[in-house]
């Protein structure tokens, strides 16, 4: 399923810097993979293997593995659904302010999904604030695909940028060039863009499926039984041996997605080349607009709405540890943006030498760091607490451990992005910075970093805007006094007092539509 | 009242620094101001038992206990809105005294505790659930308190080895939309049985099972009535009833009140907090008659073995279990006190009136049978 091997390091140097390389991934990957370790030492304390077994085996368990898988598959699949279109028209046509489209589309991300599915539940149904405002009943967002719907609506966008990256990056001359052979332009985009841009489309559907197994706010919201929610009620009843287990139940699952997508997403070589051609979209792009508008308007207006109505709502005063202070959003942004650079610096190395090397070691490094972004936040954060307390008790309930606890979790959307980038620098470029006795070292920092830099930077504001909607492993790892933007939001919702949830989710919401204009610009080449 | 305990990790008056550390020699540097570990400091007091004033049934004043100095750690599993503003009054008394205090879901609270060490757990566990603090004794997490705090309580609100004590109680009540609800508080049955077969509560009747509360009563069911009976009433509240369940004690309470739920079983808090935003808000309570229907818990204190500061934080316990600790209970939460001598004035009936069932709180820590039926039975969310 992994390459073969392309080509062997010719000489001493690139050898022993290949393998230095090597060993670097590894560590990297051993490192954020380590708090699992904490699933099995757990799992093994299991006192009841009775228990444990019927917990694993029973039919509700078959349930909740159909329920999960269900809900992955479903969301994965409208994702690329909604994402791929809407990369391709904001790309690759003559959609007008084709830029303020773009922002609408990318934007859904920012919004934590409980924030939207508590937003969908108020809104919607019958006794929903639109119902009552409008005076008529409306549908109820609930169950299955309640989840299905407020899930893939908060993450399709993974899809949407990394298709758009890659389309950007596409050679559109080649659809001419298919046309001009009496292809219709549906046959050209299915056999020339298509295979060229597939494996961007399964690393977004990959964040999509693991960040959609590994959700528990929305489903719990929602009442569907998936692993993540057994996982909580183990946890949550003191049996923390027997959530330990069932994590590795998801991480199986995790292990098998990884797989597929290893294979689906396999790199076919392309490289990228300036576009000329733009589909002409007529009357079409009044359909385009209105369906773009009303996902934002679904998305993004209804919970920001739903925020101004609670800044309106509940008694004065009341808790006034939970007013707002513009430290919540300054310390937000400083761990956010903590979490993004630190995690750069750790994906370039395993993710340059993956997308190079061909190795199988290589790959499996670099898949590993995958993981941890499959497996719920109060997992990783217990795990921390473990190891922290441990073997780093200076440490614990400090800036550092709560950093790397973001690494664990969201290190792959950098490494995904980064990896795709050096895919598509061209061979040909380094080979001649190397023709030229520029050494490995300098070839890299000149030729490869610079191409590389803006894949690094999305998936660093990738990394940035999940850290600052994080809320489990903030909550139990955050240092003493230390609060943040998602942690008053959560103490605020969570008692009613509405009021003090609303600056500090908009904040979160306007901070974070900041740097995804970052993130745009950077994808357009304009940065 | 600012929280004076609070500080940003980085501020605008600083911004050179804070654009500089934004990098990977910042997290050594922050590090640093983010200061090791917790706590700090040594045990201010050299005596586990009273500094001045003994804690006593009748309730003594904060004027008569020792005064309190240097930081206290303070693992909260109750909320913020009804806990800080008591906090923030002791802070604020004492001009060198701070709490270290962090906040989170209950159970993550406890589960983190059993992750710790030594080095790093708090001196004080501050929980809504005897089951938690029960679930601590048996691990041996908790030390014994001092005599005069064991004396002071109510032996039906602590623990009777005097590991921990309840510092104020709630009760499980029947939530219900005084428009929705054809009748008076008086139709409603005073038997929480009879709301699993009663044929008017089908398909208006919700609760919210993951909550702490809820499988706490849950466990007093089997303990009163046996697993059987409890069996039979959850399949009857999934199949006769058609139960709708929430995964969110706020989200029902608002369900009930918006008018989409007539009738919910929960705790009388968040009913409670409804009306005190809106007084004109369609929804009260109602209460069972000596039945694990309208069970009373104890939210509760317990001092770590491992605590670094137990004299500082005995002291502190007999602050909340002072006259001014209780009052806040009763008035800012709209709690019952756990001392004899404080009474409760509000607009719920007196627990005398309640007359909840008489219970070994520490049960409540073996939740897992509880778990189990619930799974069973498929009253899950």
């Amino acid at each position: 399923m992994f390459e073969t091997l392309r080509g062997t390091p010719t000489d001493g140097d690139d050898g022993r810097s290949s393998l230095g390389l090597l060993l670097l991934s590894g560590v990297i990957a051993a490192i954020v993979t380590s708090p699992l370790l904490w699933l099995f030492l757990r799992a093994s304390e299991v006192a009841s293997p009775e228990r444990a077994i019927s917990l694993l085996f029973s039919a509700r368990t078959a349930e909740i593995l159909i329920n999960s898988i269900g809900l992955m598959a479903a969301v994965t699949i409208l994702s690329v659904a909604l994402g791929v279109p809407l990369a391709v028209v904001t790309t690759g046509t003559d959609l007008p302010y084709d830029r303020f489209w773009t922002v609408v589309a990318a934007l859904p991300l920012v919004i934590p999904s409980y924030i939207g599915a508590f937003a969908f539940v108020r809104t919607f149904g019958s006794g929903g604030e639109v119902s009552a405002a409008l005076g008529v009943p409306l549908p109820a967002v609930e169950g299955f695909w309640g989840a299905v719907v407020v899930i893939t609506l908060y993450t399709y966008p993974y899809v949407f940028l990394s298709t758009r990256a890659a389309l950007l990056s596409l050679d559109m001359e080649l659809v001419e060039a298919a046309r001009s052979l009496n292809v219709t332009r549906i046959a050209a985009y299915r056999r020339v863009v298509f295979p060229q841009i597939r494996p961007a489309i399964a690393a977004g559907a990959l964040l999509v499926a693991l960040y959609a197994v590994s959700d528990f706010g929305t489903p719990a919201f929602m009442r569907v039984s998936v692993f993540t929610y057994e996982i909580y009620v183990e946890s949550g009843s003191f049996n923390v041996e027997y959530a330990a287990l069932l994590s590795m139940q998801l991480l199986a699952v995790t292990a098998v997605i990884l797989l597929i997508e290893a294979r689906v997403g396999r790199d076919t070589g392309s490289s990228g080349g300036g576009r000329t051609a733009r589909l002409r979209l007529g009357r079409w792009k009044w359909v385009a607009m209105a369906a773009i508008g009303s996902i934002g308007v679904v998305t993004l207006v209804v919970p920001v709405a739903i925020f101004g109505v609670w800044a309106l709502r509940g008694p004065e005063g009341g808790v006034p540890s939970l007013a707002f202070e513009w430290s919540f959003a300054l310390n937000s942004v400083f761990l956010a943006t903590m979490a993004a650079a630190v995690a750069c610096l750790l994906a370039i190395p395993v993710a340059y030498h993956s997308a190079r090397s061909d190795s199988r070691l290589s790959r499996l490094f670099e898949r590993a760091t995958y993981v941890g972004f499959a497996v719920p936040g109060v997992v990783i954060g217990l795990a921390l607490v473990f190891f922290g307390s441990n073997y780093a008790p200076w440490a614990y309930r400090t800036v550092p451990l709560l950093v790397f606890a973001y690494l664990v979790r969201f290190l792959p959307q950098v490494v995904g992005t980064t990896r795709s980038a050096v895919l598509q620098v061209d061979d040909r470029l380094v080979e001649a910075a190397r023709t030229l006795n520029a050494g490995r070292t300098e070839t890299f920092r000149k030729v490869t970093l610079p191409l590389i830099l803006p894949g690094i930077v999305a998936g660093g504001v990738l990394v940035f805007l999940t850290t600052m909607k994080e809320l489990p492993a903030t909550l139990m790892l955050q240092p003493s006094g230390v609060d943040t933007l998602v942690t008053i939001v959560w103490a605020a919702h969570e008692t009613l007092y509405y009021q003090y949830a609303a600056v500090p989710a908009l904040i979160l919401v306007v901070v974070s539509a900041l740097s995804m204009v970052v993130l745009l610009r950077q994808e357009s080449g304009l940065g | 009242m600012r929280d004076n305990s609070r500080r940003p990790l980085a501020s605008f008056t600083n911004r050179r620094s804070f654009l500089g550390a934004v990098g990977a020699s910042g997290t050594i540097a922050l590090a640093g101001c983010a200061g090791f570990g917790g706590g700090g400091g040594e045990d201010p007091f050299d005596d586990y038992g009273p500094q001045e004033a003994a804690v006593e049934p009748s309730a003594v004043s904060w004027d008569d206990l020792g005064e309190l100095t240097g930081e206290l750690t303070i693992y909260s599993g109750r909320t913020r809105d009804q806990i800080d503003p008591l906090f923030d009054a002791i802070e604020d008394r004492y001009d060198d005294f701070t709490i270290d205090s962090d906040f989170d879901d209950n159970s993550t609270q406890l589960n983190k505790i059993n992750e710790e060490t030594a080095d790093t757990r708090p001196d004080i566990f501050y929980t809504q659930s005897s089951g938690a603090l029960a679930a601590l004794k048996q691990d041996d997490l908790v030390r014994t308190l001092p005599e005069d705090i064991i004396d002071a309580v109510d032996d039906n609100y602590s623990d009777p080895d005097g590991t921990w004590t309840g510092a104020s109680g709630r009760v499980r009540a029947i939530q219900y939309n005084t428009e929705l609800w054809e009748g008076t508080a008086d139709d409603l049955p005073d038997d929480i049985f009879a709301y699993a077969d009663d044929e008017r509560f089908e398909g208006i009747i919700s609760t919210r099972p993951n909550s702490g509360t809820f499988r706490s009563f849950i466990v007093a069911m089997i303990e009163m009535e046996g697993e059987q009976a409890t069996r039979e009433w959850i399949r009857g509240m999934v199949e006769n009833q058609d139960v709708t369940l929430y995964s969110s004690g706020s989200q029902q309470a608002e369900e009930v009140n918006a008018g989409n739920q007539t009738v919910g079983l929960g705790n009388q808090y968040y009913a409670g907090r409804i009306l005190e935003n809106d007084p004109d808000a369609p929804i009260d309570v109602a209460f069972t008659e000596n039945d694990p229907g309208c069970l009373f818990n104890v939210s509760g204190v317990g001092i770590l073995a491992d605590a670094d500061k137990p004299n500082l934080a005995a002291e502190f316990t007999r602050h909340v279990l002072a006259a001014e600790g209780q009052a806040f209970f009763v008035e800012t939460n709209g709690e019952y006190p756990v001392l004899d001598g404080v009474d409760y004035v509000g607009d719920l009936p007196t627990l005398s009136e309640i007359n909840p069932p008489e219970f070994d709180l520490n049960t409540l820590a073996n939740v897992e049978q509880a778990v189990d039926l619930l799974r069973d039975e498929g009253m899950t969310v």
